[in-house]
């Protein structure tokens, strides 16, 4: 079977560079992008299976806006997000609620930084098996 | 301290008024059965009882009033409240004036009474205000004294009490009303002066109170800010660490997988504390929490379910008792599994091995209670009071265990009083500690 492939969209290059490592390691193809517009780009260029999105970049919503952005463009629709967060911290939003619900927060699941190895490996298997 | 608006002060001293008048009519009904039965002194005992009716339905009037402009308001319209005293204040000083009237005039050294009134008006009314009533006080009283001297209105001798009418006595007459007249100014004076003094300090106390609360706010900002950005790095150090700790980018030697292995267990304390810390402040910077109605006895059966493996690897006796009348209740459904999972945590954490850990939860009036009562180390008598307090821990629980944030209590405090609910906490050192909470079952309950 073909390789997954996933996009990890987040302005922090260290712990990109960990998620990069962890994924890799597990034989999935990973591309990254630190701000919105280049992650924009990256999925659309690389028609990722997966997107990993950072909540918080330049703005405390920027994760958000991508994430109903993607769910609105036909071809991106169907990928499914795995939002990464500390945001509840800042604002008090219940993610556990909130995620999944197709209006206000059109991802497919979340996960609270930092993410241990093993809870982030068995995220991305859960949710790409749904999707395929 | 409690503080009070304008209007709630006022309102308060209205309902005084009205308590202090009911004692009145009691004083001037058994007041004149006394004086005409038992003192024998000679009493216009049917007019007096019959003022005394006329203040019954007067109080009931007032009492009526005020509740209509107060009911279901939680600040009542300071300026109709303010009208009530006033009214109040002018009608009692028309009918002491008549009672003085039928029982002797300037004979009766009930006069001085009028001193009561303006001790009342001095401390619920303005000093313009409390002048007028003085005034309309001195004024009423001194027509009542002229007109029974010039006799133009009947004199109510009181026979038995002094030895000769006094209502024509120019002298006495004149001294006692001088007097009359000064006391009355002199006390308003005073009363006056004391009550803006205690007006002005409380509307200091108020601002001071209210510029505390917004630094308050301002420092939960800056711990918000600045945790929040350090949980950012920290997220990041254990991530590299976390992968190198799972050898995914291959294997280390024993002694760097030892230092490794250190640094990515104190990196998750940090991070452990950060996020309590972090929890905490912004449950203090925020107004709302999101509430529905949820089961509490289903919440309660999860977070038992979740704290199971813990308790069996120290086999603690895990017993779980939920009343029948115990299900839905409103409030935020994660908020309080949060609080019951600490709380459970904490019981089993501080058990010692094959003790027991009970969850019990009953309805209580139109509240729940739910207890957690553990066999554990318990907590000193003598830092009960401090265990809510933030970052306390009890000198034995340090003793157990080393690491610990001294906010989980603090935590589980703040949901609790989220909701209208209280918690408290019980406890024997080395036989075990029981916390209570209760939580109202409805959103405007209040326990």
């Amino acid at each position: 079977m073909e390789k997954a492939k996933v996009v990890i969209v987040d302005d922090d290059l260290d712990l990109t560079k960990a998620l990069q490592i962890v994924l890799e390691s597990e034989q999935y193809a990973v591309v990254t992008a630190s701000d919105r517009a280049g992650g924009m780009e990256k999925i659309k260029s690389e028609k990722p299976d997966l997107i990993i999105l950072d909540v918080m970049m330049s703005t405390w919503q920027d994760g958000f806006e991508m994430a109903r952005e993607l769910k609105q463009d036909s071809q991106s629709k169907d990928i499914p997000i795995l939002i990464l967060t500390a945001v509840k911290d800042r604002t008090g939003i219940s993610f556990k609620s909130a995620a999944g619900d197709p209006v206000w927060l059109p991802v497919d699941d979340f996960l609270d930084k930092p993410v241990e190895p093993e809870l982030l490996l068995s995220k991305v298997a859960e949710l790409l098996s749904k999707s395929r | 301290m409690e503080l009070n608006s304008q209007s709630t002060r006022l309102a308060k001293g209205a309902c005084w008024m009205i308590r202090l008048r009911w004692l009145a009519i009691v004083v001037v009904v058994a007041g004149t059965y006394f004086s005409s039965n038992v003192l024998g002194i000679s009493m216009q005992d049917f007019a007096l009882y019959g003022i005394g009716v006329l203040l019954a339905i007067y109080n009931t009037t007032i009492l009526l009033l005020l509740k209509h402009f107060t009911r279901g308001q939680i600040e009542p319209p300071t300026q109709a409240v303010k009208r009530i005293i006033n009214f109040q204040m002018s009608t009692d000083l028309l009918i002491l004036t008549v009672l003085l009237h039928y029982s002797g005039g300037i004979e009766n050294p009930f006069v001085f009474y009028f001193i009561f009134h303006m001790i009342i008006a001095s401390i619920l009314l303005s000093v313009r205000e409390s002048y007028l009533q003085v005034t309309f006080a001195v004024s009423l009283f001194g027509l009542l004294v002229l007109l029974e001297y010039i006799q133009l209105i009947p004199h109510h001798c009181l026979h038995g009490f002094v030895v000769h009418c006094l209502h024509r006595d120019g002298l006495y007459v004149f001294g006692t009303f001088f007097v009359f007249v000064t006391a009355l100014y002199l006390v308003v004076y005073m009363a006056s002066y004391v009550a803006v003094r205690l007006r002005r300090a409380e509307q200091a106390y108020k601002e001071a109170n209210v510029q505390l609360q917004e630094k308050d706010r301002v420092k939960d900002e800056y711990v918000l800010r600045v945790t929040h950005d350090i949980k950012g790095h920290l997220a990041a150090i254990q991530g590299c660490l976390g992968v190198v700790v799972n050898k995914i980018v291959g294997s280390l030697n024993e002694e760097q997988s030892d230092l490794i292995n250190r640094a990515h267990n104190r990196t998750r304390k940090v991070t452990y504390f950060i996020k309590a810390l972090l929890r905490l402040t912004q449950m203090r910077l925020s107004n709302n929490l999101e509430m529905d109605s949820f089961s509490l006895k289903n919440t309660i059966c999860d977070v038992v379910t979740a704290v199971e493996t813990k308790a069996q690897s120290k086999s603690i006796a895990l017993n779980c008792s939920i009343g029948p009348s115990v299900n839905e209740i409103f409030g935020n459904q994660l908020s309080i599994e949060e609080a019951i999972t600490n709380l459970l945590f904490n019981a089993i954490k501080y058990t010692p091995i094959n003790g027991t850990v009970e969850i019990n939860a009953r309805e209580q009036s139109n509240c729940v209670l739910v207890e957690i009562v553990d066999t554990g180390i318990g907590i000193p008598q003598g830092e009960l009071s401090k265990v809510f307090d933030e970052f306390y821990r009890a000198t034995n629980a340090k003793e157990v265990e080393k690491d610990g944030t001294g906010l989980g209590l603090s935590i589980v405090k703040q949901i609790i009083e989220r909701h209208n609910g209280k918690i408290s906490v019980d406890s024997q050192e080395g036989i075990g500690t029981k916390f209570c909470f209760t939580l109202p079952k409805t959103s405007c309950s209040k326990v």
